[in-house]
């Protein structure tokens, strides 16, 4: 039964989830259509069946009605008055709608009703000011540290330094700082040692040739052939996946911005049957040439030869390219 | 308990109102208690305890002995031998490393509680009641969407198998924003519960009662934090989680209107439960205010005293001249008149006063006069009176 008595008494013995009492002195109200703020028997909306308030919404001031009938469907409880928008007629307006309601709530409905009429035009003209357009976050300590943390280590995890030194080899290798710099390029072969900058197009290119030779290949080596090593051959066109995951690992123990020569580029690969490694062998005319694949040669990690399975000089134009057995 | 009892209106699936409506049922005119209600609480949550104990042997393993008094080492017992660390460690006691605790737990603690019937039914009559009032539902953390308190759905309700049914249902309803607000509770628990399958907590959300379960149950139960309830078993503990009254209860039509055979109206019993009716209330009309204003009571009241005679402090008249002239009015003419004469006597030396003054003047003079040689005789007579003169017309200048 709606006994306001009992449910103040239920209220504020037991728990209610707007009662705040922060302070020491003073318990308060956190529900919105509480007139004063306050948590005590004439202020709480829950507990007083016939109640009003003034709220603002968006610089709009409207006066919201509960009455008993109304009490037992929340939805529909409130019921919403649009006040003037000049303080001395929406005094009248409230006058008017409350007219024969406890003086309490008329008198603290007309308070509200001035202060916000002032806050109202504190924020007006707060907003012709710079200040009032800002609008102040605050800052929260736990999120704050959390999110430090999370950029130093995305900070880490990204290699900046190798990203740019990737950034700065392509550059150079296409030409683009000319003749600003130089390195004695070794008429044979001369490579970048640990090349990682190693393009996805040139290494599919270097693959691509790779699996069209391999057929041609077949017929020239026939000797060397076994067909474990024609498995081997195949599974590695197999694993250009593999490779382009492999290419991502640190090779780069060893690196260092300097370039230095050495004859091959060691390309490790894996396979279902065995690993090993390719070496490449590459050379270009000029800085601004694209290099040119003279040689690749394969060599299993646990076996004693390696198998050259490209060789530039042997190079023919190509017809469609013929399917290599699987 | 009042001489009609409202109408209830029932909404379908789409959250509409059909046209049905129920009669509340006397349960929701029963008196709240939230003493009976926590008590019973406080005492159901303890029933699904499990014992749990210390092994009776820890930190008992040893043949320590005290070394007594003599060894310049405290007297609790210690471990006997050498060799180890051990040796000569205190042992047993619960301040020591590796001894027993304080009050070792036993299995045999009293683990359930008994609760009386009728308790346990006033305290379940008391939920259902708090239920019914909107305030209270609200002021638990509850939403106010919701179309009309106590919410009775048809019993379409109870056909449900879908989730995802159950799900459009409550949005219809109102009651969706409660289990959003269950959804955004949810966290880690605090504590050792963690590691013992209790990982995480959340809010409770609306609680389902049904009179048939078709489906209900199973639509329902994988919604985070909705609970179900069959209408003939309900559950103190679900229905004010915590000891607080006003969960949010949805109720099937037919499950509300059983409510009145199980906990029978005050003209009725209980149909379904021996021997039960519902409690009576302390006062059939609770509004205090209401009460003392009225003109029944009002009328047998004496009138206030708006003003309480307090105990007056005694003052003297003698020191005190208003008292004194209240108790004698001469008294102040003859104060006046003393005064005004002793103020003429100063001016004229004719007071008793100055006469004293004077007299004694007199006397010091002679007195004087023997100290001191007769050659100065003369002088000294001329100068008192000179001295006495002046006294005379200073006197009278003031």
């Amino acid at each position: 039964m709606q006994h306001d008595d009992v449910i103040w008494s239920v209220l504020n013995g037991q728990f209610c989830s707007y009662k705040q009492q922060k302070a020491k002195t003073q318990i308060f109200c956190s529900n919105e259509y509480n007139l004063t703020g306050l948590c005590d028997r004439r202020s709480c909306p829950l507990s007083n069946s016939q109640y009003a308030t003034v709220r603002e919404e968006k610089g709009i001031l409207y006066l919201y009605m509960k009455v008993v009938e109304r009490s037992h469907y929340p939805k529909k409880q409130w019921e919403k008055v649009k006040l003037h928008e000049n303080y001395i007629r929406a005094l009248k307006q409230i006058n008017e709608h409350l007219i024969y309601w406890p003086r309490f709530v008329r008198h603290k409905c007309k308070q509200r009703l001035t202060k916000l009429t002032q806050y109202i035009i504190r924020t007006r003209r707060l907003m012709l000011k710079k200040t009032g357009k800002q609008e102040l976050v605050p800052i929260k300590k736990k999120a704050e540290r959390r999110e430090r943390r999370h950029e130093e280590k995305a900070f880490v995890a990204a290699n900046i330094d190798r990203a740019i030194e990737n950034e700065l080899l392509e550059r150079l290798k296409k030409g683009t700082y000319g003749d600003t710099y130089t390195f004695p390029v070794n008429a044979i072969s001369m490579d970048e040692e640990d090349e990682e900058a190693e393009t996805d197009e040139e290494e599919e290119e270097e693959e691509e040739e790779e699996d069209e030779q391999e057929s041609e290949e077949e017929m020239e080596y026939v000797e060397d052939f076994n067909e474990s090593d024609a498995e081997d051959i195949e599974d590695m066109g197999d694993d250009d996946d593999d490779e382009e995951i492999i290419k991502a690992l640190p090779l780069t123990k060893k690196r260092s911005l300097e370039l230095e020569y050495e004859p091959a580029v060691e390309i490790p690969v894996r396979g279902a049957e065995r690993a090993g490694i390719i070496y490449c062998y590459a050379t270009r005319d000029s800085a601004d040439d694209e290099w040119h694949v003279d040689k690749l040669e394969f060599k299993a990690t646990n076996q004693p030869y390696s198998y050259i399975f490209y060789d530039r000089a042997l190079r023919r134009r190509l017809s469609p390219p013929e399917t290599t057995t699987k | 308990m009042a001489a009609s009892r409202p109408l209830v209106s029932v909404y379908d699936e789409k959250g509409q109102s059909t046209g049905r409506s129920v009669v509340l049922p006397a349960v929701f005119r029963a008196p709240i208690r939230t003493d009976i209600v926590s008590f019973v609480h406080d005492q159901m949550r303890r029933n699904k305890r499990q014992a749990h104990a210390v092994s009776s042997k820890a930190g008992e393993q040893t043949s320590a002995e005290s070394w007594g008094t003599g060894r310049a080492v405290a007297r609790i017992p210690r471990v006997r031998g050498g060799g180890t660390h051990r040796s000569g460690q205190g042992a047993f006691g619960n301040m020591c490393r590796g001894g027993r605790m304080y009050a070792p737990l036993k299995v045999w603690r009293k683990w359930h509680r008994k609760i009386n019937l009728k308790q346990r039914r006033y305290a379940l009559v008391s939920a259902i009641a708090a239920s019914g009032v909107p305030s209270l539902v609200l002021a638990r953390g509850t939403i106010e969407t919701v179309p009309e308190i106590p919410l009775v759905v048809s019993d379409k309700f109870q056909d449900l198998k879908k989730t995802k049914e159950a799900v459009a249902v409550l949005r219809k309803v109102g009651a969706w924003s409660d289990i959003l607000k269950v959804y955004a509770s949810k966290h880690t628990r605090a504590g050792k519960g963690k590691m013992r399958n209790r990982r995480t907590v959340m809010k409770r959300g609306p609680v389902i009662i049904y009179d048939k379960d078709n489906g209900v149950k199973n639509a329902f139960r994988n919604i985070p934090g909705v609970s179900l309830l069959n209408v003939e078993r309900l559950n103190l503990l679900r229905l004010a989680p915590g000891g607080h009254l006003g969960r949010f209860l949805i109720w099937t039509e037919s499950a509300f209107k059983k409510l009145d055979a199980l906990y029978g109206t005050w003209s009725k019993k209980s149909q379904l439960k021996v021997d039960f009716n519902l409690p009576q209330p302390m006062m059939t009309n609770s509004d205090l205010g209401r009460l003392l204003k009225a003109f029944e009571i009002q009328s047998v009241l004496r009138a206030p005293i708006k003003r309480q005679a307090r105990r007056k402090v005694k003052k003297n008249p003698l020191k005190n001249i208003g008292l004194m002239s209240r108790l004698n009015p001469y008294a102040g003419v003859q104060k006046r008149q003393t005064l005004l004469t002793q103020l003429k006597g100063r001016r004229t030396g004719k007071t008793i006063e100055s006469k004293v003054a004077a007299r004694k003047a007199r006397t010091h003079a002679s007195v004087k006069a023997r100290r001191l040689s007769s050659v100065n005789l003369v002088k000294i007579t001329k100068k008192q009176n000179a001295v006495a003169t002046k006294k005379a017309t200073t006197t009278k200048s003031s």
